[in-house]
């Protein structure tokens, strides 16, 4: 009987059934597909001009606040401006989550999606490797613009240069959890505004949150809030572990979520 | 019986004919039924947990607010109704305005209303209702939860931080009305703004800044600085020592009602014409 | 040989059965008509092959394979069109054939073969949301075709199109077995459609599965049983209606 198949589709040597491959990979291209027209792209744009506009702005208005402060150029920006700009970076993440999932749900995509050949944990995994470039390209833009207050107001050197990229290297590190929660909560919600809601309250809680409390800011939303300049070095292999191993509860805590969901179906 | 289908049958068609047009306090009803089970009222009540929490474990921080000279009755308030203000309140209305245009795009239910004898403009400002309403739902919680907190923060602090409902109720009322015109603005965003990673990351990205412009001049043209801008002047009054800018009625007044006129008007033009271009 | 099989398949919610204990036998390269009332559990039936609901009871087997050890090795055999119409409304109808395409792992021109297999080719540009209803059921049997899968479940797959449409589809439908060697497992509520298409039905209702065979068998069973065989949609109904009272009247 098998052999009678693969003799039938024989006669299509092009894409027969056997071509039918399928598999687990990843494929955050495929997820860059999807995302066409939703304005996701521009979003980021934006938000990265937006962020990149307060350090900007700021000095233009009162730089001479900042001119005769103590600390490296970076750090005076970062602690002038990273609130606002943070925040404006965990917004854009939950609306981004939200929009990823919705775009699925919406038309019933998902349901097409779970009746192929795929293992729908990496549909996730596919969206975190999406939103992992947009991100710092959104970073890159803050990072310019932090650059260049230094270098027009400020002072610069080429320590600057390396300051910036250590400082947004370790923000995207702790952008992570908050990624993977935001993508999480996208994935569990059918409607987008009970993820968006749960997101904004997230968010909130975050900026309620007291700054002093070491545990209490390893909160994922909390975490971005953070400024690697002037910290201690105990203080950022704390936060550096703790999002690393929050990342990974997470792509755990969706594995067995999706399996859950399966069984219960 | 026959005969009475058919009487009933003519009722009925003749009260379709010329039955009143449907006035815009039911409409606002039918547009609220359709929140149901939304799970909009968990979201919005754990927001408003949220929001007193903290102020509950740190109540003996208002004991430390000589410097400012306001009472620690009083700070607890303002304290707590300033998160609000500045970004729980409008961040959980840019939500109720994703519910509303949701729950109509995502079956099409749109289409459905708009091919019933209602008028687009009544439907528009119903709507618009519905999130004001739901605004004060919000609020009323959030007013609801300071008793709460108030009277747990009192027994374990053993001082009385509650302030008379009267007062409370007046500075959740002062801050609803100002937050009106950014309701209108929230809502001609997601009305005109077909694409939602636009409406809801503008409305988002749009009250971040709100922090700055309240220091500025420019705040008198910035409804989603309007609520925060409220609080602080109220700050202000109540901390002797503290000066604020205060609220002066003239030009505020007539700016707000401009915005406010202004944005429900371009949001009933714009509403369901995507759907019936 | 059966390709796909199932024994004593059940799925209840809570004490609703939506299907019971039902034995189906699809032969390979066969159009096998899956036939009952709206509610009877063929989608249900449908959603457990394609594991997107979960059998509380019996198991299946599709080629040779079973769930839930092999779902992805099944899916990669299955094309599959289920209830409404599942696409992304922001991408064109050929960018959605191409997501389909890449995760199948085919080549790009499998998503024209099937736009054009569909009849879709001149709206392929198009973004799916502003589709018409039967361009978008058109759509989702076209992610049904796509690189030939050995097996297809459809759902109802005429709903929504005109009478031209459904003629088109039928035959098409029908000549797939030949065309591309394939077992087509087609559900509908319309006997008179399944009839143009199948040569091997099953009769479905409440859950119970209450005929299985060809339609000479079916002939056959109705005239042993004493229901019209003149009109094949009366026969159904009389086996449906003689179920349904046997329920004492449930409908």
């Amino acid at each position: 009987m098998k052999t009678q198949s693969l003799s039938g589709s024989d006669r299509y040597p092009v894409h027969d059934s056997t071509s039918r491959r399928g598999g687990y990979g990843l494929k955050p291209g495929l997820e860059y597909k999807k995302i066409k027209r939703t304005g996701l792209l521009p979003a980021f744009v934006c938000c990265g001009l937006l962020a990149a506009a307060f350090p900007v702005a700021d000095m233009a208005v009162r730089s001479e606040r900042y001119l005769s402060l103590p600390d490296s150029p970076v750090s005076i920006l970062l602690h002038a401006d990273w609130q606002m700009m943070s925040m404006l970076n965990v917004l854009l993440l939950v609306v981004a989550a939200c929009i990823l999932y919705h775009t699925e749900v919406s038309d019933n995509a998902l349901l097409k999606m779970c009746s192929l050949p795929l293992k729908e944990s990496s549909l996730f995994f596919s969206k975190i490797l999406l939103l992992i470039p947009m991100l710092i390209f959104t970073l890159a833009l803050e990072a310019a613009a932090l650059g260049f207050c230094c270098w027009h107001w400020l002072s610069f050197s080429p320590e600057v240069l390396t300051e910036l990229a250590y400082s947004m290297g370790f923000s995207l590190l702790l952008l992570l959890p908050a990624a993977l929660l935001s993508l999480l909560l996208a994935c569990a919600c059918k409607n987008m505004w009970i993820s968006l809601g749960i997101g904004v309250v997230c968010i909130f809680t975050a900026t309620m949150l007291p700054a002093d409390n070491f545990l209490l800011s390893l909160f994922p939303y909390a975490m971005p809030f953070q400024i690697l300049a002037g910290m201690q070095k105990e203080t950022i292999t704390g936060f550096s572990t703790a999002a690393a191993l929050e990342s990974l509860g997470l792509c755990a805590a969706e594995i067995i979520f999706l399996k859950i969901r399966r069984w219960s179906a | 019986m026959k005969t009475r289908l058919n009487n009933l049958d003519t009722d009925a068609r003749q009260s379709r004919q010329t039955g009143r047009n449907i006035n815009i306090l039911s409409l606002v009803g039918v547009e609220l039924r359709k929140t149901r089970r939304s799970g909009i009222q968990w979201i919005l009540l754990a927001a408003d947990i949220i929001l007193w929490m903290p102020s509950i474990l740190n109540a003996h921080l208002n004991f430390g607010m000589q410097a400012e000279g306001i009472s620690p009755e009083h700070n607890f308030l303002i304290q707590g109704f300033m998160g609000m203000a500045w970004f729980m309140f409008p961040a959980s209305m840019i939500v109720v305005t994703v519910l509303l245009t949701q729950t109509e795009r995502s079956n099409h239910g749109i289409l459905k209303m708009l091919a019933l004898p209602v008028s687009t403009t009544r439907l528009c400002l119903a709507k618009f209702l519905v999130l004001l309403s739901l605004a004060g739902a919000q609020m009323l919680m959030s007013a609801g939860m300071y008793f709460v907190s108030a009277a747990i923060a009192s027994h374990t602090r053993n001082y009385p931080f509650m302030l008379p409902p009267l007062f409370v109720l007046r500075e959740a009322g002062l801050m609803y009305l100002a937050a009106v015109p950014m309701l209108a603005f929230f809502w001609l965003l997601s009305v005109c703004i077909q694409t939602p990673v636009f409406s809801v990351g503008m409305g988002l990205a749009s009250i971040v800044p709100s922090v700055l412009i309240i220091n500025t001049k420019l705040w008198l043209t910035y409804p989603m600085a309007y609520p925060f801008f409220v609080i602080t002047a109220e700050y202000g009054k109540l901390a002797t020592i503290l000066e604020t800018a205060q609220v002066e009625l003239f030009p505020w007044i007539p700016v707000a009602i401009g915005i406010t006129v202004v944005c429900l008007a371009a949001s009933c033009l714009c509403f369901g014409r995507a759907e019936r271009k | 040989m059966y390709i796909i099989e199932t024994k004593q398949l059940t799925k209840s919610y809570g004490n609703f059965a939506a299907v019971s204990g039902v034995d189906l036998h699809i032969p390979k390269g066969a159009v096998y008509g899956f036939l009952g009332p709206n509610g009877a559990g063929k989608s249900t039936t449908m959603k457990m092959f394609l594991g997107l609901a979960k059998p509380t009871g019996g198991s299946f087997t599709i080629d040779g394979k079973k769930y839930p050890e092999n779902r992805v090795e099944i899916l990669k055999e299955v094309g599959s069109f289920i209830e409404a119409p599942a696409f992304y409304g922001n991408l064109t109808g050929k960018e959605n054939l191409e997501i389909v395409g890449r995760i199948l792992g085919l080549p790009k021109s499998a998503a024209l073969e099937a736009l054009e297999l569909v009849g879709l080719t001149p709206y392929k540009d198009r973004l799916a949301r502003k589709y018409s209803l039967g361009m978008k059921q058109r759509l989702g049997l076209a992610s049904a075709l796509i690189g030939r899968p050995p097996i297809l479940i459809l759902d109802e797959p005429t709903n929504g199109l005109d009478p031209v449409g459904i003629h088109e589809i039928r035959t098409l439908i029908r000549s797939l077995p030949k065309q591309f060697d394939c077992t087509v497992l087609v559900s509908s509520h319309l006997l008179s459609e399944v009839e143009l298409m199948a040569d091997h039905i099953g009769i479905l209702n409440h859950g119970h599965l209450l005929f299985e065979g060809t339609l000479e068998q079916l002939k056959a069973h109705a005239e042993n049983q004493g229901y019209p065989t003149d009109n094949l949609e009366d026969t159904f109904l009389a086996v449906i209606d003689a179920d349904n009272r046997q329920r004492g009247g449930i409908r």
